[in-house]
């Protein structure tokens, strides 16, 4: 109308949230976990950034994968690190794994109806050594595994895990029975195939991939030593030890 | 009334005579073989089809003449009979050919080409409002199935397989001397002098390479074969075509 | 709801050395609940072609008589059997005839083509539901559990696999995408092919 009003009612909205595609994945093992994710950050069908880390190291014994919506990520990860801060300022101590991972729950589900679109999973080092995985859905429900993939090419990159870290449909001749757990380097070797997998068969994964590696306190390098390009992050020597590998993936 | 020729049969495409004969085809026949002499040939590596090419003035262009077809890149078509009657059935088998490439991705064999012309012409002996065609067809083409094929087709749209067949005026005389001529190991090229040396025969004026056409199916190699498509145009080589003015004369000289 | 997926259903193709092998799963659905655990989506077109179909029920059905019926018309007519190549685009043409009006399947193709030289080499395809051909070197998939297929594909697959552990590949492939799909499983049905023979094994899977 002339004076700037409406015949008809008109409809607006507003879209809080994006999803940035990419791929995280977390593997345990015996004494040591592996977490992994891509650094490409797309939206639609654009690629917004070929590095933009979805990977974090909270303490020396955990790191937090975050997949979703890019933003809320972000500030998911910074809340997160701040209550380990205050946690630490409280008790000269860093929090154990399954603490943070219930931290984590309190804190996805106290955003119960305007929640951060995030799938995270945490991995790490529980208090008894032994290396551990949790997932989490964006409010907040969680589960202790032993391996899980989350985000753009979870589709894919879930079977081909079952398969080869769960064994799943596979029987072995009777009389053999097959070790209870990984080595890191066949844990290393399935993270990197099913990157590359992914990167192939999935627009949105691809550019780098970043891989956290946290050993268990008194074990050896298992191998890491021989890791190209393996970089040691942890602040100190004496606790669990945590590591990142850094590999290219292709770029279209 | 049409008296002279098989009385009140003779207007009536579908009536049969008492003789048990389909005037009107018959006809066609005659129209055939007042059409000039076309012949063809199959050699071990190849064939060759040829054709008498005559213009009636010294005042008219015979290059836009064209006797020999090129059907698909695997079968060429050669006529004698009523020009205008080939060119509607070139057109309709160019058609039918990519109508098939259409559905199979290839190009159709020789023995279905041949049938899918023989049945158009077979339709002008049983519809109504229509004449037969005035041709006969020699078409030549080669296939991964059945290799190097030559068929004759009539206006009754019957059709046959040869070694070596002629059709149109001189067919009687070519035929005799093609038998005289033909064993089942003659090579392409020889084919091709047989081919000129039979037209020859009947040939009336100059024989030159403004005055015949030829078509040859070449044989491609097991090697030609594996390999596929022709690196760049996505398409097997040709394995129909006609020979160029030059190309005639070169065999002509010989 | 997709249509695509009212069924549910899923096929893969493998090439290997010298073979190929074709692979489904078994069930029936109608959306979330399974109504048959011995549904065929895969069939013989020769002795060394086969076609997967998965998509909806009633059009797997109605294609698999109307493939029959073309390749019996072809057979009669060229005196020959078919060529893999050539039936993929007959697949193609058929489907595309119903640019408009689509049958709401996906075909899968797989055979031993016939060589010039009179060997035979692997061949397999796939199409879109409107019949656009893809003519992959490694493997193709289709169906409801197809992302999966593709990830565990790309992870277990190499060239130049024998028959045993083409089978084996396939098979793990097969089973592993299957278990993470609602809408396909209840047993698996995997055939392979070499030059002069088939081999047609039924595997169990998880029933859930």
């Amino acid at each position: 109308m002339p004076d700037g009003s409406y015949a008809h009612p008109q409809q607006r909205q507003f879209n809080p949230y994006t999803e940035n595609g990419g791929t995280i994945l977390a593997i345990a093992g015996a004494d040591f976990t592996v977490i992994a994710g891509d650094t490409r950050q797309s939206e639609g069908y654009s690629i917004q950034t070929r590095y933009a880390p979805k990977v974090f190291r909270l303490t020396d014994r955990a790191v937090l994968a975050v997949n979703g919506f890019a933003a809320d990520g972000n500030m998911f990860v910074k809340k997160v690190k701040q209550r380990l801060e205050w946690y630490r300022h409280a008790h000269a101590k860093d929090m154990p794994l399954r603490a943070i991972a219930r931290l984590i729950q309190t804190m996805l589900y106290a955003q119960r109806f305007f929640p951060y679109y995030v799938y995270n999973i945490l991995g790490g080092i529980e208090e008894d050594g032994s290396g551990a995985v949790y997932s989490f859905d964006p409010v907040g429900s969680y589960e202790r595994e032993a391996c899980r993939a989350a985000g753009a090419a979870q589709s894919l990159v879930q079977p081909f895990l079952d398969n080869q870290i769960y064994f799943k449909n596979q029987q072995l001749p009777p009389g053999q029975t097959r070790p209870l757990h990984l080595s890191l380097s066949d844990v290393l070797s399935i993270v990197i195939d099913s990157f590359t997998s992914a990167t192939e068969r999935h627009i949105e994964v691809g550019d780098g991939l970043e891989i956290y590696v946290v050993l268990a306190k008194g074990r050896g390098p298992q191998g890491l030593e021989a890791v190209r390009g393996a970089q040691e992050l942890t602040t100190n020597a004496e606790g669990d030890r945590v590591f990142i590998v850094r590999r290219e993936l292709k770029k279209d | 009334m049409a008296s002279a020729g098989g009385g009140a049969y003779s207007y009536s495409l579908t009536v049969f005579s008492p003789s048990g004969k389909l005037v009107q085809i018959e006809h066609a026949l005659a129209a055939v073989s007042q059409g000039t002499t076309s012949l063809g040939i199959k050699a071990s590596n190849g064939i060759v089809i040829a054709t008498e090419k005559k213009s009636s003035s010294i005042l008219m262009d015979d290059s836009m003449i064209e006797k020999v077809a090129v059907v698909c890149p695997n079968i060429g078509l050669v006529y004698s009979g009523m020009g205008p009657d080939f060119r509607l059935l070139v057109t309709k088998a160019r058609k039918s050919a990519q109508a098939y490439w259409k559905i199979h991705g290839e190009y159709p064999p020789t023995k279905v080409l041949t049938q899918e012309i023989a049945t158009i012409m077979q339709e002008a002996t049983q519809s109504g409002g229509v004449r037969p065609y005035g041709v006969s067809l020699l078409v030549a083409g080669w296939d991964i199935t059945r290799g190097p094929s030559l068929y004759q087709v009539d206006p009754s749209g019957s059709f046959w397989a040869w070694k070596a067949s002629a059709i149109g005026k001189n067919m009687v005389n070519a035929k005799t001397f093609l038998e005289k001529r033909y064993n089942d190991d003659i090579s392409l090229e020889d084919a091709i002098h047989t081919a000129l040396l039979t037209l020859k025969e009947g040939f009336e004026g100059q024989m030159t390479e403004k005055t015949i056409e030829i078509g040859i199916i070449t044989v491609p190699s097991l090697e030609e074969l594996e390999a596929g498509k022709v690196e760049g145009t996505g398409r097997y080589k040709p394995t129909f075509r006609k020979l160029s003015e030059e190309e005639i004369r070169d065999y002509l000289a010989l | 709801m997709s249509i695509m997926e009212y069924n549910g259903g899923s096929v893969i193709a493998m090439v290997g050395k010298n073979c190929v092998a074709i692979a489904s799963d078994l069930r029936l659905g109608v959306q979330s609940l399974g109504i048959a655990s011995n549904f065929q989506k895969i069939f013989p077109v020769t002795d060394r072609i086969f076609v997967g179909l998965p998509g909806l029920a009633t059009d797997v059905t109605t294609l698999h008589e109307q493939f029959r019926y073309r390749v019996n018309m072809y057979t009669i007519k060229e005196e020959r059997e078919i060529e893999p190549e050539t039936f993929a685009a007959l697949v193609s043409s058929t489907l595309y005839e119903r640019r408009f009006g689509p049958y709401f399947i996906e075909p899968v193709i797989a055979g031993m083509q016939r060589t010039p030289s009179g060997s035979y080499k692997p061949f397999i395809a796939a199409t879109d539901l409107i019949g656009c051909l893809n003519f992959a070197k490694d493997f193709v998939v289709a169906g409801t559990a197809s992302d999966k297929l593709f990830g565990v594909a790309e992870g277990l697959w190499e060239e130049d696999l024998g028959p045993e552990d083409l089978f084996e590949t396939i098979s793990q492939t097969m089973l592993n995408a299957v278990d993470r799909d609602t809408n396909s499983g209840w047993g698996v049905v995997v055939h392979l092919l070499t030059k002069d023979k088939v081999i047609t094994r039924t595997l169990k899977g998880r029933m859930d």
